[in-house]
């Protein structure tokens, strides 16, 4: 096995506090990898780090073997590395069918054109990602007025539309209700094997970590604390004691 | 299917027309102000709604493409023809310089650095006195003559900018205006999707400018002259406040409110001097009761989201 995504001791300072402080991480290629860590842990600070929207203070991220620290996110994704946000970030006054279309659009590198209708063959790829994460139905309907659930399925569509080797999801389930949990994990889960992905995901909910990933990687104070499959982690006394608690 | 988008358009450029062959001479003169300013307005709404850019100076582009002709003719360096095609080149050209430096900057500074080249231009034209005459102008027979004539010109500018306002809605429905409107809704979350967000907007901005510079020729065609008021900001707010009057989310918005903003000027500066005030009014009540515009008037969404407001119940 190759890491499709490698971050080398990434520091991010705010003024004196270093809100990740020298984390280094491997990601697997076609594995499904979980960040995990307790609230402060700079686990968003890491995912923006590694998505290109923030630009570390000091540290390497290289993907795909290629160096791209520092890219700004749109050449980070061209590159096939795309994010779903925690919170939505569809076009809410756009139809479902059109987010995607926009999405399919930029894949293409047909975004610029002014001279032509929007051609069959986009429409045509549109509806089969919108049938593929099951929103057909809605496709018709305005982005905004979707469900929570459904909204976030349409931002994992839009990342899927770049058609992406890699996808990092920021806490896919946050806010969902147990049911809305379950087909997103069973999406997620899907769309990997279908499309030979490799994800990164942040996520709270310890039940969908362990049930969903092949890796864990558990950030403690902008560190690694652990590293290891789910089995391991769950286990682990320092993990316990730092996160998982007595929960768990 | 695209008949029927395209149904409220084609009538309403079928009155133009008509109106162009029917009118007397003074009726003629309004006809052509509300088809040049709808043109304008249209052009300048592909930054406004489409695309979420407030800009301030689109007057510049405006004037540009007037002063293309006027300074042709009067420098003796090209006839009507060839400075009127020429001029949506050179307005896009202008814009794009601009487009460069001011898409660099967000928000208020986004419509500040606008106004700001919309002056400097202003200025430009005041100054150059050996090029454009300065404050007073160039008047003359710069038009040929069948289009000097009332009816000839109305024909060929109502012509015109028919033809503009379609392409500007084919551009609308082109993959670029689907791009400029998720821009609008989140330009972050485009530029995630791999997209230069900064390129797709300059090349609206282009468009845009060599609109309106179209628009600018009509206006030569319709008065005869080009005069550095054409580049003021307070000609680049005009197609602003019709496309909010009007509905900037809806294509038609903006020659709906040039309809109604020119036409309402024309009766309340008989009845009062206070048209600033009636405008204000008008404005007011846009705002507050159709935020989407009086072009929403026609769809019974707005009713209802009226009602909503007027009652304070939540949406269903």
């Amino acid at each position: 096995m190759t890491a499709i995504l490698q971050a080398d001791e990434l520091v991010k300072s705010f003024g004196p506090f270093n809100a990740v402080d020298g984390a280094s991480l491997q990601v697997e290629e076609r594995s499904i990898h979980a960040l995990i860590g307790p609230n402060g842990a700079g686990k968003t600070t890491l995912f923006y780090l590694l998505a290109g929207y923030i630009k570390p203070t000091a540290g390497r991220v290289r993907f795909n073997g290629v160096d791209i620290t520092g890219l700004s996110p749109n050449a980070v994704a061209r590159r096939g590395m795309v994010c779903a946000f925690q919170i939505t970030h569809v076009f809410p006054r756009m139809t479902v069918a059109e987010n995607v279309t926009c999405a399919v659009l930029a894949r293409h590198r047909a975004q610029h054109r002014f001279w032509a209708p929007i051609s069959a063959a986009i429409r045509r790829e549109a509806d089969e990602l919108l049938h593929s994460v099951g929103l057909t139905a809605l496709a018709g309907q305005r982005a905004g007025t979707l469900s929570h659930g459904d909204q976030r399925v349409l931002e994992v569509a839009l990342a899927l539309a770049t058609s992406p080797s890699m996808l990092l999801l920021d806490e896919p389930t946050a806010g969902m209700s147990p049911v809305e949990t379950e087909r997103t994990v069973a999406l997620v889960r899907r769309l990997a094997q279908e499309r030979a992905l490799t994800v990164l995901l942040v996520e709270h909910d310890v039940n969908v970590v362990f049930s969903i990933s092949d890796r864990v990687t558990v950030l403690h104070q902008g560190r690694v604390l652990r590293e290891g499959p789910p089995a391991e982690i769950r286990k682990d006394p320092a993990v316990i004691e730092v996160y998982l608690g007595e929960a768990a | 299917m695209i008949l029927r988008r395209l149904l409220p358009g084609l009538a309403l450029a079928l009155l133009a027309f008509l109106g162009a062959g029917l009118l007397g001479p003074g009726e003629l003169v309004v006809l052509n102000n509300v088809v040049v300013l709808a043109l304008f307005a249209v052009a300048t709404n592909l930054l406004l709604g489409t695309t979420g850019l407030v800009s301030f100076g689109q007057a510049c582009f405006y004037g540009v493409g007037g002063y293309t002709v006027a300074i042709a003719w009067y420098q003796h360096w090209a006839g009507f023809w060839v400075s009127a095609c020429l001029a949506p080149f050179i307005g896009g050209f202008v814009a794009f310089l601009v487009g460069m430096l001011v898409l660099r900057s967000r928000r208020w500074f986004f419509a500040l650095l606008t106004m700001a080249f919309s002056q400097l231009f202003f200025t430009i034209a005041q100054k150059a006195y050996d090029i454009t005459q300065g404050d007073s102008g160039i008047f003359g027979a710069m038009v040929p003559d069948w289009m000097a004539d009332p009816r000839g010109g109305s024909l060929f500018i109502v012509a015109v900018a028919t033809i503009s306002i379609l392409l500007l809605w084919l551009i609308d429905r082109s993959p670029l205006g689907l791009t400029l409107r998720a821009i609008r809704d989140n330009q972050r979350r485009v530029a995630g999707l791999g997209v230069n967000t900064y390129a797709v907007q300059l090349l609206a901005f282009t468009l845009s400018g060599a609109f309106c510079a179209i628009a600018g020729v009509l206006t030569v065609v319709n008065q005869q002259a080009a005069y550095p008021g054409m580049l003021d900001w307070v000609q680049s707010g005009d197609p602003v406040l019709v496309s909010v009057i009007g509905g900037m989310y809806s294509f038609l918005g903006p020659v709906v409110g040039a309809l109604i903003y020119q036409l309402g000027h024309d009766v309340i500066v008989r009845i009062t001097t206070r048209w600033q005030l009636a405008l204000g009014l008008v404005l007011l009540a846009v705002v507050l009761l159709f935020p989407d515009g009086l072009a929403g008037l026609f769809r019974a969404e707005a009713w209802q989201a009226l009602a909503n407001r007027v009652l304070r119940r939540r949406p269903a």
